[in-house]
């Protein structure tokens, strides 16, 4: 009998829950972007809640465009886009994707519209001189562990040790390249430094390969020391779960990937709204937008930004320590990386 | 006379060809297409995506891999499953009516939720249950590793067994007592009357019942993501699944090569089972007596609900209750007290407009695929079982390939056939979905009614035809108020399937069509493993709902 009340109770939860939820705040009519209107989908693999908060925000700035996010890891949106390119039409007008090495290849395949942003002179990092693409928030390859579970001399403080130190064996876990656009960028970054050898050391140490909230439990509950994650899924569990894990940022150098932001050729685009899409572009590479970006635990593509993310190390001070990543060959030799990876860790 | 005799006809064929047809166009036309992709990768002949991937040792460990489990799930799922299902359908154990609906709950949920719980439990550094056992017997070294094949195999088990159980159960519910009775009086013993009476004349739902075991193991991706990827014990799923996230037009050759092999053994599978099923045709209802007789178990009847009691503790109730502690827990890597618990997952799964609107699309898009899976469920049941229609094995034989596809194979085939290139364009709607779940769930529903059908003896149809009913007259009158109870059950194992589903939602949802399954993974990869198993613990409340309602409106007869 009480279960079938909790059950009741559950339901009615449910429905005043999903009725109080269903309004959204009003939408002031007095904008300067008035006259932006129609419908943008943008393909992104930032997180649900980061799209949720920067939603809110263009709403306000927007507010008769109906901006949709389509969200989803690297990997799946480039199957997406992939298979949506055998049928020549794109469900995304905007795709903001994990690294500037498949802006290369979707600029050199022709999908992509050239806009000359209004704000590139503020950007603190490389972007397509011809307006292809641009760097739309920066996401940091580290190392992060548990200090309630172990102590930080236990665990390496550089990429190099984390491949080599035997009491790790067992017991690490890394991002899959297949999946990730960070983790292509860090096998990239990885092997240019230290050479194929490196994953044929790291293949020793028995790593795991897996995702973030996965590697992230793992180390919350002991069963991993130390894992090779991207900064801001450590920040965000610091921020909003009062976690007590730690980035530890490598001292051979932060593997930092500058996530892009690009706009599909109106031809092939969902929408054919390109003035939007070049309005939004803009309003990415704001500082307003980019203060999104920091909310969501990611660093600001911006000349000397206003802040860094929550808990984490100075944007300018990781930038000025970042392992060396040279896109052109991340692009061309993509399929060597992935198979260097497989050959010696998946196996 | 002859004029309405012409007009019954008629109505069979139309809804026959209709099924046909439709068969042909979503799933042959873009099972082909993509076929004939991988044969000419750039419009021009070639094996390379064949020979590349059949030459690599990954693949051919991932082959292996995949027999052995699915192998092996099949086995202990119908050795699971019969003496389960015999308990609770012809015994008098006592809380048969709490067990039946205990053990088809893991059907219920996303199997990628239990192997979540399992790792929780059974990881070997960390795992729980691993802990209580090494503290309670002193023990050095973790009794059990979930990153092994045994690891895989239980949980494919306890999630698969249930295709087993409700084939099974729904098949000897309905048995005709009289050949055991006749058995009985012989004066054979009930084990000897089991053995040599109730098994032989299961034989073709048993038969049946391992097919759907293995074929849904086989083509499982959830479960060995997530334990088998950390043991390094690859699929031939999880093998498509990484040359599809490669995101290149040679990765997605690669994975429609890999996946032939499944299309493959789905096939032998099919065509032994046929063969077998074909051999021997028993007719267990004849409409004399439908009530089968009780076994007593007498002394035995404590110890064995004892026996099955455990059993459900450690496959259903035991992860579920690891689930639903996670959504309440704020750090996974502290012990569970008020200190360390919240509601703010559950929060999130109510107020979070992405969440609210995917669990609408899963229920539309579930019930759709539902229904009209069952309505063509029922019409291949009474071709396959009343007809001599030469070519009945042919839509029988494309559901059987449909389902036996890998899910992200249809989802490929789909996308590139269904963008308007052969003039329908259904690409980021919802009825793309369902038209993917459909012919990946279908045969679920599919068997579940012909094995109901196979046991109408079609004396009694015959006698409502003589009687002057029609063919549809007949069917309302006669055959599904009889097999009504297996084609709600073919219902819910259509929709339960499709309500959460996973991997083909992952390439076709689209923003306004996003999946309960999709946003389920998600979160639990990537975002928050709280919020996921909120979101789990949710699903599985609702569909226990749903399943106590439906017995509950229909007096205990409907129900999985």
């Amino acid at each position: 009998m009480k279960k079938k009340f909790l059950w009741l109770f559950m339901i009615m939860a449910a429905l005043v829950l999903t009725a109080c939820g269903g309004k959204g705040s009003g939408a002031t009519s007095d904008s300067k972007n008035a006259e932006i209107k129609g419908k943008v989908v943008i393909y992104t693999s930032m997180y649900e809640d980061i799209i949720d908060n920067v939603k809110g925000k263009l709403k306000k700035e927007f507010p008769n465009l109906e901006v949709e996010f389509f969200q989803g890891g690297t990997g799946t949106l480039q199957s997406k886009v992939a298979a949506e390119m055998q049928a020549n039409k794109l469900g995304a007008d905007i795709l903001m994707v994990a690294e500037p090495s498949y802006s290369l290849e979707l600029k050199e395949k022709g999908v992509l519209h050239s806009y000359v942003s209004k704000n590139v002179e503020n950007l603190a990092l490389d972007y397509d001189k011809e307006g292809y693409w641009y760097p739309v928030r920066i996401l940091n390859m580290v190392l992060a562990y548990n200090p309630e579970k172990y102590k930080k001399e236990q665990v390496a403080q550089s990429f190099d040790e984390f491949s080599k130190r035997e009491d790790l064996k067992g017991k690490i876990s890394i991002p899959d390249p297949l999946k990730s656009g960070t983790a292509l960028a860090a096998v990239s970054a990885l092997t240019e430094k230290y050479g194929e050898a490196y994953f044929e050391t790291l293949a020793k140490q028995n790593p795991v390969v897996e995702s973030g909230s996965v590697a992230v439990t793992k180390l919350e509950t002991g069963e991993a020391a130390q894992i090779m994650i991207l900064e801001e899924s450590i920040l965000k569990k610091r921020e909003e779960e009062s976690s007590a894990l730690e980035v530890i940022y490598p001292t051979d150098g932060v593997i930092s990937t500058p996530s892009t932001i690009m706009t599909i050729k109106e031809e092939l685009s969902a929408n054919k709204n390109i003035k939007a899409a070049e309005a939004l572009t803009d309003w990415f590479l704001s500082p307003v937008g980019q203060e999104a970006i920091v909310a969501g635990w990611m660093h600001s593509v911006l000349k000397n930004p206003e802040k860094a993310p929550y808990d984490a190390k100075n944007t300018s001070e990781i930038l000025n320590s970042v392992m060396k990543i040279n896109w052109e060959n991340t692009y061309r030799n993509r399929e060597q990386l992935r198979k260097i990876f497989e050959k010696h860790v998946v196996k | 006379m002859s004029s309405i005799k012409k007009r019954h006809i008629d109505i069979k064929w139309i809804v026959i060809l209709g099924i046909v047809a439709f068969l042909f166009v979503f799933e042959v036309v873009p099972l082909f297409n993509l076929l004939i992709s991988s044969f000419f990768p750039k419009g021009t002949f070639s094996l390379e995506s064949f020979k590349r991937v059949y030459t690599y040792d990954l693949n051919w460990t991932a082959l292996k891999n995949t027999l052995i489990t699915s192998g092996l799930t099949t086995i202990f799922g119908v050795m699971l499953a019969f003496p389960l299902a015999f308990l609770v359908g012809r015994t008098d154990m006592y809380g048969k009516k709490f067990f039946r609906t205990l053990f088809v709950v893991t059907y219920m949920v996303p199997p990628y939720v239990g192997a979540m719980a399992w790792l929780r439990l059974l990881n070997p550094k960390a795992g729980v249950l691993n802990k209580f056992l090494m503290n309670i017997f002193h023990l050095q070294k973790a009794p059990f590793n979930i990153y092994t094949i045994a690891g895989m195999v239980w949980v494919l088990t306890c999630f698969f067994y249930p295709y087993a159980f409700i084939t099974i159960s729904r098949a000897m519910e309905k048995m005709d007592p009289s050949l055991e009775e006749a058995s009985k009086i012989s004066g054979a013993s009930p084990l000897k009357t089991l053995m040599t009476v109730t098994v032989p004349m299961m034989t073709p739902s048993i038969i049946a019942a391992g097919l759907l075991v293995f074929v849904a193991s086989a083509s499982v991706f959830g479960i060995p993501s997530i334990i088998g990827a950390p043991g390094k014990i690859y699929t031939v799923t999880t093998r498509i699944i990484d040359f599809v996230h490669i995101g290149s037009e040679e990765g997605l050759n690669d994975a429609m090569a890999l996946a032939v092999f499944l299309m493959l053994i789905a096939n032998v599978v099919l065509y032994i089972t046929t063969f077998v099923i074909g051999k021997r045709q028993f007719i267990t209802m004849s409409g004399k007596s439908t009530r089968p007789n009780i076994v007593e178990l007498g002394k035995w009847r404590l110890p064995v609900t004892a026996i099955v009691s455990i059993f459900s503790f450690f496959v259903v109730i035991l992860p579920f209750i690891t689930v639903a502690l996670t959504s309440f827990t704020v750090n996974m890597g502290k012990p569970i007290g008020l200190s360390n618990m919240s509601l703010a997952a559950w929060e999130k799964v109510f107020s979070r407009a992405s969440i609210v609107s995917s669990t609408k699309n899963s229920i539309i898009a579930g019930i759709a695929a539902a229904f009209f899976g069952i309505v063509i469920s029922c019409v291949m049941a009474y071709l396959l079982q009343r007809t001599n229609v030469k070519g009945k094995k042919i839509p029988d034989f494309l559901i059987t390939l449909g389902s036996g596809t890998p899910s992200v194979t249809i989802a490929l085939a789909l996308i590139i056939s269904m963008s308007g290139k052969f003039k329908i364009n259904i690409y980021n709607t919802l009825s793309i979905m369902i038209v993917a779940y459909m012919i990946k769930y279908m045969m679920m529903g599919m068997r579940t009614v012909v094995s109901a059908m196979s046991q109408v003896h079609p004396s009694l149809e015959e006698a409502a035809q003589i009687s002057g009913a029609n063919w549809l007259q007949m069917l309302k009158d006669v055959t599904v108020p009889l097999i009504g109870a297996s084609i709600v059950a073919g219902f819910f194992l259509i929709f339960m399937p499709s309500f959460y589903e996973l991997t083909m939602s992952t390439l076709l949802y689209s923003s306004n069509t996003k999946t309960i399954g999709y946003e389920l993974y998600i979160y639990q990869t990537y975002h928050s493993q709280q919020v996921a198993s909120a979101l789990a613990t949710a699903i599985l409340i609702f569909v226990i709902i749903i399943n106590y309602v439906l017995n509950k409106l229909t007096k205990g007869q409907f129900s999985i």
